[in-house]
């Protein structure tokens, strides 16, 4: 019938519902003077500042030994921590999203639970078990392990930070989709493995990409909980944003929007991709609970 | 009269949606737009409450034009199919909504709003759901609170968007007969949009019948029922028999079928007929003859099913490969004792030919 | 003290028993459990805890939720909890209440509560933008608004500090002004600002999207003004959707560092935030300090966590007309 309305929203195509052309003018103009001064003038900011005094001074910043071993250490981490989380968004979702158990929604609670911890306390918890003074520390030390100012310690509040990610990005898209393609193949004879890869997998790969890529965003990007188990060691246990916060606080302003100006691509290729994946496969996307 | 519409045309992109349509509506009546979906009833009636803006063409509202006002200056009721109460407010409120937001100069005294409300819930038998909110009641409590809401504001002109359409058949009869009563006694005009011809034949003073957003015939339901202006109008108004026919030299013949039927003054070529169920009647043949021609009227026609189910039975019978259908009382096809198999003649009473642009009744063959 | 340690171990065996579970032991364990506790009995297949499914690999999938999420997330916590319980309640209120931690709970509120209000006018204001206009470059805004999800937060930190400063481009307009927001509170509000932007904006735009357009439609053919229609119709109904934007971003505000730190100035009793306070104090090995500090701060966000299930409980039930 009205054939607008599809395309365009529900509310475009109708004319009683159409602002003045003034209303709509001032509303847009301060809804873009809002977001391009806290979100276009800082992002412009990063890069005016990383490209301050050229090129050359731009690459020499991130050609910096130090740099570099925070930016391996950076990929390192979340090359660790991603796919593990990956794996048990995946876990996960299945168990929440193809059957029914008391206790359900508590479950999705508690795996929600990590976002609405301030990541400081999900660095605290860490060296409150595994630090010098905590629960494993003497077993620690007497056995040479080191957790806490170390690699692990950095893997596992990367992980907490990063639980939630993958699995609630895949929850709604699962329980929309229901069981019967499942249940179809498990009458079909497959086996569950069979039933996962070839049935399953195809309908939620481009949430799965989602949710993983939103995962490493913030695998690499996390500052506060790393902030508290990393012991800032400079080339050792210095991932990129704790990098850049000790460059600023030396006033290498050049240095730290250098390698922040990298952290930066890394969110816009995020929010491209996810833009992408958003626009062309938007309907087998679930809905984001925020 | 109370509403004229004239050239009014509406384009949805490539869609159009109303092609110079031209209609008046007359004081104090019940009219239903009536239509398959996509036939531009519901724009139509979008337009007449000012929800939509036509492309072309004038719109008057007792002598005034209308175009250019707004919905809440044209004083129109307007009922939507899902209800579309607002689900935050109670009952009360929401039959209160269009007085509370008149003007400061033209509002009610709390007390005289109060008052009119509960009136109108009365009136529905909805009083004692006043606090009730819409998720708490039944479809067609919704719809009965949605029409009490558009009532309170006293509109000139009550539209409704096909008002029955999403409920049960049992409330939906009984919502209906509820409509006529009201406007019986209250005799505003109204206009209501529908697809559900027994609802259109029934509930309206005169029908209009919509196709592609053209109208094909306006009349009371008798007159559009009995006298069909078109294939279309034909075909959407209860069951119908349909053949394909050829014309030549006056004389129009089913095809395959050996009998002739006048069409006088109709150019030769194809040409299609229609007859009624019921206006096919329905005889035993004892011995079975060649040919489709049994007599002069009586063609030869074997029953393929019988559905004798309820007072009325129909019978589906086999002409020279056309599917026809006859519907006669159940009493009748007891006498006539025919089952599926047998071999009966049928004699089509009265119909009607269409050729491009020309129609003729059909009544006796010839 | 007996008793947390005592704790400690029993959250840590569950944890390694949920660890070892293979296919359908759990489900079995569960339904026990549940059976003792409803007094109802169990079918076949786990009987009332997991209805009758199927497919295969729930007691895996189940299995290895729960360890992980026992190990990676709830036992650290636990374990934090614990420590404080450590402390006794007096020892609790002597950490947490000297006039530098109270001063620093004051400002982390009073500035969160500040962006999450900002938010929320001008959240609702993007995502009516949105959903009901159509102009050039939308879908670019559109992608934009999620840009404090995506971009690290001491990015975001140092660009901001950057900008505000007294030669940055935004504060040397202000600064002669005579208005200071590099190292102030006011500093705090605007990072806060921009991490939570996001929560009101996507929180509302499906609301806004889904709000059917005959109820508007309808209040505008009784006569109610287009004002009136947002207040009376489109604003109610909206609300829900907008306590939880809401309420998303003071939690998220409530609990941010990274963007903080660098333009707060963190001056104690003035510019301090609680984290930030948490972490001076780790530093300073005052681990009895930061598990006091880091409880009260937990309790908040479960508080807040428990308040943001119960109004999207409301938005579902507001959904489910």
């Amino acid at each position: 019938m009205r054939t607008d309305g599809k395309v365009l929203g529900v509310h475009v195509g109708r004319p009683a519902l159409r602002d003045p052309a003034w209303l709509r003018s001032i509303l847009i103009g301060l809804a873009l003077g809002f977001l391009a001064l806290f979100v276009v003038l800082p992002l412009v900011t990063v890069f005016a500042q990383a490209l301050r005094h050229g090129l050359i001074a731009y690459f020499d910043a991130l050609a910096e030994p130090d740099a570099v071993s925070a930016i391996h250490l950076t990929l390192l981490v979340a090359g660790i921590a991603v796919p593990i989380n990956l794996v048990f968004g995946v876990t996960a979702a299945w168990a929440i999203s193809k059957f029914e158990f008391t206790g359900k929604s508590l479950l999705i609670t508690l795996i929600d639970l990590p976002f609405s911890v301030s990541p400081v306390i999900s660095g605290m918890v860490y060296v409150l078990l595994f630090g010098l003074h905590g629960w494993f520390g003497p077993w620690l030390r007497e056995h040479d392990l080191q957790v806490v100012f170390a690699l692990p310690g950095l893997v596992l509040a990367t992980m907490f930070v990063t639980f939630p990610f993958v699995a609630r990005e895949l929850i709604p898209l699962m329980q929309e989709q229901g069981i019967e393609e499942e249940e179809a193949a498990v009458s079909l004879g497959a086996s569950g493995w069979q039933i996962f890869w070839r049935v399953t997998l195809p309908n939620i790969r481009w949430g799965l990409l989602y949710g993983t890529l939103l995962c490493n965003a913030r695998a690499m990007g996390e500052f506060g909980a790393v902030s508290v188990v990393s012991g800032h060691i400079r080339g050792l246990t210095n991932t990129m944003p704790l990098h850049v916060e000790i460059l600023y606080n030396e006033y290498n302003f050049v240095g730290a929007f250098a390698v922040a100006s990298l952290l930066a691509l890394l969110a816009l290729v995020t929010l491209v991709a996810k833009s992408m994946v958003e626009w062309k496969w938007g309907d087998s996307l679930g809905h984001s609970r925020y | 009269m109370t509403i004229r519409i004239s050239g009014i045309c509406k384009r949805f992109g490539s869609f159009v949606a109303l092609d110079r349509v031209d209609l008046e509506v007359r004081a104090g009546e019940l009219l239903a737009l009536l239509g398959p979906s996509g036939s531009g009833k519901t724009t139509l009636l979008r337009i007449l409450g000012g929800l939509e803006r036509p492309d072309q063409g004038s719109l008057t509202f007792f002598g005034e034009a209308a175009l250019s006002l707004t919905p809440r200056d044209r004083q129109v009721g307007f009922v939507f199919q899902h209800y579309s109460l607002f689900r935050h407010m109670t009952v009360f409120d929401n039959v209160a909504f269009g007085l509370d937001v008149q003007s400061r100069k033209d509002r009610r005294s709390r007390l005289a709003i109060t008052e009119k409300v509960r009136e109108l819930l009365r009136m529905v038998q909805l009083e004692p759901l006043a606090d009730r909110y819409p998720s708490q009641l039944s479809g067609g409590q919704r719809q009965l609170v949605s029409l009490a809401r558009a009532l309170a504001i006293e509109p000139r002109v009550l539209l409704l968007d096909e008002p029955f359409g999403a409920l049960d058949a049992k409330v939906r009869k009984e919502l209906r007969r509820w409509l006529r009563r009201l406007h019986d006694d209250m005799h505003i005009t109204s206009v209501f949009v529908t697809h559900d011809q027994e609802e259109a034949l029934e509930l309206a003073d005169r029908v209009v019948v919509m196709n592609r957003g053209r109208i094909e015939q306006v009349g009371v339901p008798s007159q559009v029922y009995n006298d069909p202006a078109s294939p279309f109008v034909y075909d959407f108004l209860g069951n119908v028999n349909r053949f394909d026919c050829t014309i030549d030299a006056g004389v129009a013949r089913i095809v395959g079928v050996d009998q002739a039927f006048p069409a006088v003054g109709m150019a030769a070529g194809p040409a299609v007929a229609f007859f009624r169920p019921h206006d096919i009647e329905l005889t035993r043949l004892e011995a079975p003859a060649k040919g489709t021609a049994v007599s002069a009227e009586l063609l030869r026609a074997q029953v393929r099913h019988v559905y004798a189910i309820g007072p009325t039975a129909r019978v589906e019978l086999d002409l020279a490969g056309h599917m026809v259908e006859v519907v006669m009382d159940q009493d009748r096809l007891r006498g006539l004792g025919v089952d599926g198999g047998d071999w009966c003649g049928i004699k089509l009473g009265r119909g009607r030919l269409f050729r491009a642009g020309m129609v003729a009744a059909m009544a006796d063959p010839r | 003290m007996v008793m947390p340690d005592h704790n400690i171990y029993a959250g840590l065996t569950v944890a390694v028993a949920a660890g070892r579970l293979g296919r359908g032991w759990l489900g079995g364990a569960l339904a026990r459990v549940h059976q003792a506790w409803s007094g109802t009995k169990a079918g076949e297949q786990g009987g009332m805890i997991i209805r009758y499914s199927v497919l295969p690999g729930f007691g895996l999938t189940l299995g290895l939720t729960l360890s992980w999420l026992g190990l990676i997330v709830l036992l650290p916590l636990a374990g934090l909890v614990i420590h404080a319980a450590d402390l006794g309640w007096s020892g609790f209120l002597a950490e947490v209440g000297t006039a530098r931690v109270l001063a620093a709970f004051r400002i982390s509120l009073t500035t969160a509560l500040a962006a999450a209000l900002i938010n929320l006018v001008f959240g609702l204001l993007v995502a009516w933008v949105l959903v009901r206009y159509r102009f050039v470059g939308q879908k670019l805004v559109d992608a934009l608004v999620d840009l404090p999800f995506a971009l690290p937060t001491a990015v975001a930190g140092i660009a901001l500090s950057a900008l505000y400063s007294a030669n940055g481009w935004i504060g040397s307009i202000l600064v002669p002004l005579g208005i200071n927001v590099a190292f102030t509170p006011l500093g705090i509000v605007v990072a806060l600002t921009f991490i939570g932007l996001p929560f009101v904006v996507r929180t509302v735009e499906p609301v806004l999207q889904e709000l059917p357009p005959e109820e508007e439609e309808a209040a505008i053919s009784l006569g109610a003004s287009r004002l009136q229609t947002f207040l009376r119709v489109i604003l109610p109904a909206l609300t829900p959707a907008l306590l939880t934007g809401f309420a998303l971003a003071f939690a998220r505000g409530l609990g941010e560092y990274g963007s903080v730190i660098f333009i707060a100035g963190n001056m104690p009793e003035i510019s301090e935030i609680v984290p930030l306070l948490i972490i001076i104090k780790l530093e300073q090995f005052d681990y009895h300090g930061a598990t006091a500090i880091g409880t009260l701060m937990l309790l908040l966000s479960f508080v807040l966590l428990l308040l943001i299930n119960l109004l999207q409980a409301w938005m579902r039930a507001r959904h489910a007309h």
